[in-house]
């Protein structure tokens, strides 16, 4: 990648010259010294040998070819034969450096013969030490030599040459002149790096002379495994950037001659084909700002998908087929899934690609290709539809034992806290039950049970349930109902059966919240009858927005990512009603957003604009027409450069919206990329300061998390930045950072995070401090981690006078024992590897709602907060027998280490525990089989994973 | 109650305005100071600690390594551009400077030296100076606290004594006359032979600290330290120097006697500093000169003194392989006594390498003459091979003083030139001198 003739950026020659300079140096030294005492401090045989390579040399140089032959045979005999310790010259080489011009100039006279060829071969081997940096000799005197086996001098050599290959390859490409040659050579120590347990070397290499296609024929059963790993995370590092010194004087006086065509700007006609200027200007103005260079991509986008592509076919070709999946849906490629399933021809591993699907989240038709039972494919089918989900989750929690349903006291926990606290919460506000009814519907999650809304069922008519449903006002009562959906989450029939009771309930904010149930029942959850598209449609155009709200946001959750073509024509012509009022717009266009995420959906897109268009000035100003480009954002979800022409359009919005919307839409576009250079443009909207009033700040710094979020190094680089941003930002920006933190580090409760929550969470700005509460909430998300379990009870005691804050610390507590602990909320699944879309959909929703916390989650929209219903996951490792029952089988559980480009088998994971399944898988946490009797059918253990019994396996006894 | 007003100086919670000191009061204000935690948990979230840039994975040197440094690398420079962005759009610089002469004159001249003891409060805390008595004192209000830790040095204002200010540097002023700055001029060259133990040192020592990957590709843990020992006078403080001059990582050099130290635990604590520092500005390498003067056997001691160097000890054996891991931080340490230091301070994982430095061999011997004649002006008739042939047992030094010996009778009689007769006479008086009167070749 790297073209730069920079030897410390070219893989296998950096290590080599470095390498070379501390081998070299060492022993220089004292040579130098040495040999104005000529050899008298050299060993006997070491003096012998000396003469002996002389004499060689001498004879070398002889006229007699029969002597030269026999003089430059035992000279390669020593130096193959010599050997030496990593921290020397080896010694014939030592010796004979002297000697280096001589041969060199002999060679030159030297006629054509095989006995040159020799003599090439030596002199190659030489200018390993000899030849000057950058002179290339060693591949020079190759190319002519005898091209015999390679692998004879030695790995040091075949690794100088790789260098000076990827050095000679830029320059021949710059000249444009035939490479053939090198290739040859290329194939060669390829070949040579791939049977010696070197993947790393010969990936580098082909990818410094761009052709990663060579390695398909290269690798093989024994090391298909770390190369593709090798590929895969070269890959997740997506395109790099070559950094350019700039003297910034230069830049400021290119903005200067750019802004002179300011003026011809201004007309509208020009303004299209000037584009690239705007950027370009923008860019300087960064730059003139004392910036230290500027970023140019340096490796073209696609390349890092070329190397995916590599890794799939290579996964193929080992018919290593999960692995294949998973490559495939990373590439986003429905193509290459189908793939998978019509080349794979055994049923159990199709049914365990149907659960690595169903756990991403995505929809998925099978067809007749790739099944071509009927009976077959609806089994199939089932399993992506998720249906067994429910099932599997309460297995884990009865092995688990967690059954027993929780009230929010448990929670709270009250009678840790000495009194005070219990004694302020005793007066029973409806905020307070507000808070309980969300508290028991997060922790309580999929279970079926809890001890507020399904309990009665046995008591009379009219008992407990509704008593507590009717503890909650008005729009409390929404939320209320709601949450029975939640609890019942994922199991469709019961959950609808129970929550139809609500429906002939006369108050509308009841209704509101029993569709808004439907919808987070069914969450995930694909029905062939589609019931919540046939409850739900009727309300959508009733009168009363609340009971419009609840069935929008029900159809968003039920159908998120599945494109379903009727929710569309039900739902656009709603975005284009004049009269709407605007929070049924914003859950409408958020919807939309999250049945098409990430599908780039013109036609919505469109609709959506056109709202945002016609809406006056004062109603952009509103909370809820932030919510407007967040739902154009969502269809734009991972597609970085899709978005630019919506982009530009959102250019010619109302002021008020306008950067607003540009953030969201860049920060969604790129989200789950790492692309540094986005997070550069998000850092530069944040370094500017403003009077109050700007909104645009806080989806940039969320931007910051959400594209940063891709990979591990950039997730703690991001944290850093954060921790500046909250030193040097405004208001507005440190209200946004703990809930970019909390994106970040999700279900993932990091001290250093969790530390600087803590601080915040006392910070004198209140929204600061709600912000910073629900982030600890969701960092710790489904762990039940007792530190921040702990800090949150304290905060409750803290806060307990401040209706508001106590709260925001209420549904935190919630969160941190979201499903009793079985859950995450984590987007990212298969070992950190793929995103669910549809999960990150969820969360950024949830955070944009939170970036205006007082509008809206205190305000009358709480229910927002089911939105994380989407990225609701059980974090479990299932094992299933082959007819998809569960299997208890002993596990080791523990810290993943990551082993990519090691050497031999190293252990994937440490300071592991040994368990049976099912487990629970805390974040960073890896799994394998603790047994040999079992083979599983995806190397990842995560989610459901079928056991087969291994063939091979003996009993001991 | 009489702890003064508790709860933060910007802070109008309402926590804090209901101050009317019941038990659920006190009870609950542990909470409240967020950043308050103990020394152990400091050392993670430092100010070195939180600048620490995280770890990159796949020791090889490969593309993928490459990547991720870019990677760091583009965020640390963006992270600079922004800092540096807003460093410069801070307006007020006359403010800060007004700001700064106000907090001088409130802080007084010349301020006392004190340490802090404990914590009572944001604002109050109970300080000690070296001597005389403990004071509660209060704690102005731009001392930043969240630095303040139990134990720390602080400045005390001089006549009330309240606490005005921290000393940042809590390194032992022991310690860090440790540090070697300047280094000695010692090469490898100046070595005459011991080439095995050369390369068995620079295997343990060095290359693990420039090239981890090699170790990596291999699948073995690099060794943790090595002892050096021999008969006296056979090179290993050379070596060690040798080490110093040519490594680029921190060097610390300590002898053992210096452990010893007059109070109870001042030793060991001075073990913990030297070990904390090293791993603070680690790669560093951790020399112990005659580790004998600590690391003998245990056994019943009955005087405090004895007890006290074996707990000095046992900190050192904890630090050398104990609970917590240290990185980048190699130890030599170098004795002649090998077999009267405890076998827990040598067991493999702690000291993996034991190195001896046995009395030169004739081709050793000839190189060391050769070094030390080196310089000298030698009259035609010297003949070292007489020397170097002997039968007698020379050892480094011994050789070094027969030189500077037969230097000095040259210089007794006015001579420019060394002889042979001056090498044979330096040679019996060193080896009289050695062997304890008893001239050379009496009982022949």
């Amino acid at each position: 990648m790297s073209k730069t003739p920079d030897p410390n950026s070219t893989d296998a020659s950096g290590s080599k010259s470095t390498k070379e300079e501390a081998t070299i140096k060492v022993p220089s030294k004292d040579p130098k010294k040495k040999d104005d005492k000529k050899d008298e401090d050299l060993s006997e045989e070491d003096l012998a040998l000396k003469q002996q390579l002389e004499l060689y040399v001498e004879r070398a140089q002889d006229a007699d070819p029969g002597l030269q032959k026999v003089a430059l045979e035992s000279m390669r005999q020593e130096i193959r034969t010599s050997t030496s310790s990593m921290t020397s010259v080896p010694k014939p080489l030592k010796f004979l450096r002297p000697h280096y011009g001589t041969l060199k100039g002999f060679y030159e006279k030297m006629p054509d013969s095989d006995l040159k060829k020799l003599m090439a071969d030596i002199l190659s081997v030489l200018a390993l030490t000899m030849s000057a940096e950058g002179e290339r000799e060693s591949l020079k005197y190759r190319l002519v030599g005898s091209q015999g086996e390679i692998g004879s001098w030695g790995h040091e050599y075949v690794r100088n040459l790789a260098g000076e290959i990827s050095q000679e390859y830029v320059k021949r490409q710059s000249e444009e002149a035939s490479i053939d040659d090198l290739m040859e050579l290329v194939q060669q120590i390829v070949a040579f790096h791939m049977k010696h347990n070197a993947e790393p070397e010969a990936v580098d290499l082909l990818m410094e002379v761009e052709d990663l296609d060579l390695l398909v024929e290269h690798v093989d059963n024994t090391n298909y495994k770390r190369t593709c790993s090798y590929l895969t995370s070269s890959a997740n590092l997506p395109p790099t950037y070559k950094l350019f010194s700039f003297d910034s004087g230069t830049i400021v006086k290119i903005g200067v001659d750019l802004l002179h065509y300011e003026p011809y700007l201004s007309n509208k006609v020009l303004r299209k084909p000037f584009f690239p200027i705007f950027s370009l200007l923008w860019m300087c103005q960064f730059l003139s700002g004392g910036s230290q260079g500027v970023k140019t991509p340096y490796l073209p986008g696609p390349d890092d998908m070329l190397v995916l592509d590599i890794a799939y076919t290579i996964y193929m070709k080992f018919e290593e087929y999960p692995s294949a999946l998973v490559t495939a849906l990373y590439l986003d490629n429905t193509q290459y899934v189908k793939q998978v399933f019509t080349s794979c021809d055994d049923l159990l591993r199709k049914k365990q690609f149907c659960y690595i699907l169903a756990r991403h989240g995505q929809t998925f038709e099978l067809d007749e290709e790739m099944c071509a039972e009927d009976e077959e494919r609806e089994g199939l089918q089932e399993i992506i539809n998720n249906t067994k989900l429910s099932e599997g989750y309460l297995t884990l929690a009865r092995d688990i034992e967690v059954m027993e349903a929780k009230t929010p006291d448990d929670i709270y926990k009250p009678h840790l806290l000495d009194g005070r606290a219990s004694a302020g919460a005793s007066v029973d506000s409806a905020r307070q039950n507000l808070a309980s009814t969300f508290v028991n519907a997060f922790v309580n999650a999929g279970f079926g049970q809890d001890k507020l809304m399904t309990v009665p069922s046995e008591a009379s008519s009219g008992g407990a349930s509704t008593s507590w449903l009717f503890k909650n006002k008005e729009h409390g009562k929404a939320s209320a109902a709601a949450s029975l959906g939640m609890i019942l989450l994922w199991d469709v029939d019961s959950g609808l059966a129970q929550i139809d009771k609500y429906f002939h309930s006369t108050d509308t904010h009841v209704i509101a919240g029993a569709l808004l149930g439907v919808g987070i029942v069914n969450c995930g959850i694909k029905n062939e009858c589609d019931p919540a598209l046939a409850l739900l449609a009727e309300y959508i155009d009733k009168e009363d927005p609340s009971i419009r709200i609840g069935a929008i946001m029900g159809l968003g959750l039920a159908y998120a990512g599945s494109q379903n073509e009727q929710i569309r024509s039900k739902l656009t012509p709603i975005l284009g009603d004049s009269k709407a009022s605007l929070d049924v717009l914003a859950f409408t266009a958020i919807s939309l957003g999250l049945v098409y995420v990430g599908s780039c959906n013109e036609e919505i897109a469109q609709a959506i604009i056109f709202a945002l268009m016609e809406r006056s000035e004062s109603e952009l100003g509103e909370p809820f027409a932030r919510l407007l480009p967040l739902g154009l954002g969502l269809l734009y979800l991972g597609k970085q450069e899709s978005v630019e022409a919506t982009a530009e359009v959102s250019k010619t919005f109302n002021e008020k919206i306008r950067k607003h919307c540009d953030m969201t839409l860049l920060s969604c576009a790129y989200a789950g990329t790492g692309n540094v250079l986005k997070v550069q443009h998000f850092l530069g909207q944040c370094a500017q300061h403003f009077e109050k009033g700007e909104t645009f700040q806080g989806p940039a710094v969320l931007g910051i998390a959400m594209v940063a979020m891709a990979e591990e190094l950039g997730l703690e680089m991001a944290i850093r930045s954060l921790e500046h941003l909250l030193q040097y930002g405004e208001q507005n920006i440190r209200r946004a950072v703990p809930l970019a933190l909390a994106l970040l580090c999700i279900s993932n409760p990091k001290v250093n995070v969790m530390d600087t929550l803590s601080r915040l969470s006392h910070d004198s700005d209140s929204e600061v401090a709600m912000a910073a509460i629900i982030s600890l909430g969701l960092i710790g998300a489904g762990t039940n981690n007792a530190r921040i379990a702990g800090m949150l009870r304290n905060l409750s005691s803290y806060y307990y006078k401040e209706a508001n804050l106590l709260f925001c610390v209420r549904i935190a507590q919630g969160l941190v024992h979201l499903g009793k602990g079985l859950l995450t909320l984590s987007p990212y699944h298969s070992e950190h590897f793929l995103l669910s879309p549809t999960a990150l959909a969820g969360l950024v929703t949830l955070l944009h709602a939170c970036l205006d916390m007082k509008a809206i989650i205190l305000g009358k929209y709480h229910y927002i907060l089911y939105f994380l219903t989407l990225a609701m996951q059980p974090r479990m490792l299932l094992t299933v027998d082959e007819n998809l029952k569960p299997l208890s089988v002993p596990v080791r559980v523990g810290q993943a280490v990551d082993v990519v480009g090691q050497a031999g088998r190293p252990k994937t994971i440490t300071g592991f525990q040994t368990h049976s399944t099912p487990v629970l898988l805390a974040a960073g946490d890896r799994a394998e089989l603790a047994t040999e009797k079992y083979i599983p059918l995806s190397p990842i253990l995560e989610g459901f994973v079928i056991l087969k019994e291994n063939p091979d396996y003996r009993d001991d006894q | 109650m009489g702890q003064g007003t508790p709860g933060g100086l910007n802070r109008q919670l309402p926590g804090d305005r209901k101050n009317d000191g019941d038990k659920k009061e006190k009870k609950f204000e542990p909470a409240a100071p967020p950043a308050r935690v103990g020394r152990k948990q400091r050392k993670q979230k430092g100010s070195e600690a939180a600048a620490r840039i995280p770890a990159v994975t796949p020791l090889t040197k490969c593309k993928l390594r490459l990547l991720k440094l870019e990677r760091i690398k583009d965020y640390l420079l963006m992270e600079e551009e922004f800092v540096a962005n807003q460093e410069r759009l801070k307006p007020q610089e006359e403010k800060t400077e007004e700001d700064r002469s106000k907090v001088d004159d409130l802080r007084g001249s010349p301020m006392s030296v004190g340490n802090l003891e404990e914590l009572i409060d944001e604002n109050h805390a109970i300080v000690s100076s070296s001597v005389g008595p403990e004071y509660y004192v209060g704690i102005l209000s731009f001392v930043d606290k969240d630095q303040l830790e139990p134990g720390c040095a602080i400045l005390m204002h001089n006549k009330v004594l309240s606490v005005v200010g921290l000393l940042q540097d809590d390194v032992d002023p022991m310690v860090s006359v440790m540090k070697v700055e300047k280094a000695p001029l010692e090469s490898y060259a100046d070595i005459g032979g011991l080439d095995a133990q050369i390369q068995e040192i620079k295997e343990a020592v060095e290359l693990p600290l420039t090239h981890p990957e090699l170790y990596e590709d291999i699948g073995i843990k690099p060794p943790k330290g090595v002892i050096l020992y021999g008969e006296p006078g056979t090179g290993k403080t050379l070596l060690a120097k040798a080490v110093a001059n040519s490594t680029s990582a921190t060097f610390l050099r300590v002898v053992g006697s210096e452990l010893i130290q007059k109070y109870l635990g001042d030793g060991p604590k001075l073990v913990r500093e030297l070990f904390r520092v090293a791993d603070d500005l680690s790669p560093s390498i951790v020399f112990i000169d005659e580790i004998d003067a600590v690391g003998t056997k245990r056994y019943d001691a009955h005087s405090g003194g004895e007890r006290e160097i074996q707990r000095t000890m046992l900190e050192l054996l904890n630090q050398l392989d104990g609970f917590d891991s240290r990185g980048d931080v190699k130890v030599i340490l170098a004795t002649n006594k090998i077999e009267s230091l405890d076998p827990a301070l040598l067991r493999p994982g702690r000291i993996d390498r034991k190195i001896e430095f046995p009395l030169p061999d004739i081709k050793t011997r000839r190189r060391i003459f050769q070094i030390h004649t080196a310089r000298m002006t030698l009259a035609d008739d010297v003949n070292l091979e007489e020397f170097v042939m002997t039968k007698d047992e020379f050892s480094g030094a011994d050789i070094k003083a027969i030189c500077t010996e037969a230097g000095l009778l040259a210089l007794r009689e006015r001579r420019m030139k060394v002889t042979h007769a001056d090498f044979k006479k330096a040679k019996d008086k060193v080896m009289f001198k050695k062997k304890e009167g008893v001239p050379e070749g009496l009982y022949m």
